[in-house]
């Protein structure tokens, strides 16, 4: 399980170490590709704590809902409509649902390891 | 605390695990280039990334703004240089035009003029109406007046003033009521006519036989002419207007 961690120390040290110009017409498509990665993550670890996680629903979430969200940006640009502000609310509003799922999980996670230490305590003595 | 509870099977995990750093590097890559050029544009621009295109909307709106000035610009400096060219060369003609307008201005009657000449003094004949008198015969006419004008002309005056209103070329001489209009101007009696010209021949003129002054006396107007070796003729206040008349070549 580290080694995830481990790509994702070693993605944040290449981003400071290898400096790419995204031109200025490119950086509010990124930023919106970037949201939907973090949503995505996100998703992937609660339905991992949710033990239901699959690899293809991510790698295929991952990639799809990136490219959406750039693809929305770009027809928003083209129709003149300001779409990507729809996008950033959809992607805020499920990283904010994500983040709470993964509280709770994780909340749960802890309270049902210390009732069986508990257990495993009483039934020691 | 197991987070990955297939971890039972080395390899799956070992797959996924790759599959999932990657993807975290990806990501963790993308999101730190786009910080860092965020960070880069507004340190670079001072503006955030959100208002570059209006930004860059008013800065093409400046540029079109900028041309149309520069060509603006480029032709007030032709202008100016053509000016200043004409200016050189003009400066000796301008000596030699002001000179010809001032003359022009003294044709016109725009100048005040002085020198040798004669005043005629007309005025109403003082002898008493008797009943079944037509008044007209002790009234003078414009047409007294104005003969007395082309007299002094005809005999070589080169200006005339009427009660101080200049005789111009466009001056009229009309009667309303009992009074001549001169210049649009009321003039009532008595006339007092300075002409500027040759005082001897203007003054035989106006004496000879059958003129306008011999006939006036012959009615009992009172008319007194007497030379003078300066007088002074005023200017015409009005102004020429040319509304209708253009200046042209010959006509036919």
């Amino acid at each position: 399980m580290w080694l995830p961690i481990a790509g994702l120390v070693v993605g944040i040290i290449l981003g400071f170490l290898v400096s790419v110009e995204i031109p200025l017409g490119v950086v509010k498509y990124t930023a919106i590709a970037i949201l939907a990665a973090i949503d995505t993550i996100l998703g992937g670890l609660r339905a991992q704590l949710e033990e239901r996680f699959d690899l293809s629903i991510f790698i295929t979430g991952f990639f799809a809902n990136t490219v959406l969200a750039a693809l929305l940006t770009a027809i928003g640009d083209l129709l003149g409509v300001d779409i990507y502000l729809g996008a950033v609310i959809a992607f805020s509003i499920r990283i904010f649902g994500n983040v709470g799922f993964i509280r709770r999980d994780l909340l749960e996670r802890y309270w049902r390891g210390a009732r069986q230490r508990e257990a495993a305590g009483q039934a020691s003595r | 605390m197991a987070l990955f509870p297939s971890s039972a099977r080395p390899w799956r995990v070992t797959r996924l695990q790759v599959t999932l750093a990657v993807i975290l590097a990806a990501a963790a890559f993308l999101a730190v280039t786009q910080i860092r050029n965020e960070l880069l544009i507004r340190q670079q621009l001072r503006v955030p990334s959100q208002r570059l295109e209006e930004l860059g909307f008013t800065l093409q709106e400046m540029e079109r703004n900028r041309a149309t000035l520069e060509t603006q610009i480029l032709q007030l400096r032709s202008q100016l240089h053509a000016y200043e060219q004409g200016a050189a060369q003009g400066r000796e003609q301008l000596e030699i035009l002001s000179k010809h307008l001032e003359r022009l201005r003294a044709l016109a009657g725009h100048t005040h003029v002085a020198g040798p000449g004669l005043t005629v003094e007309l005025d109403d004949s003082p002898l008493p109406l008797r009943p079944g008198d037509d008044p007209n015969t002790v009234i003078l006419h414009y047409t007294d007046l104005q003969g007395v004008v082309n007299d002094l002309f005809a005999s070589g005056a080169e200006a005339v003033a009427i009660n101080g209103e200049r005789v111009v070329s466009a001056t009229g001489l009309n009667c309303v009521g009992t009074t001549i209009i001169c210049n649009a101007k009321r003039l009532a009696p008595p006339y007092q006519v300075i002409a500027i010209g040759p005082p001897e021949e203007m003054l035989a003129y106006l004496e000879r036989p059958d003129s306008v002054v011999q006939a006036l006396r012959a009615f009992a107007f009172p008319v007194k002419i007497t030379k003078a070796v300066r007088v002074g003729v005023p200017a015409f206040r009005g102004s020429y207007r040319f509304t209708h008349a253009r200046p042209s070549g010959p006509f036919e």
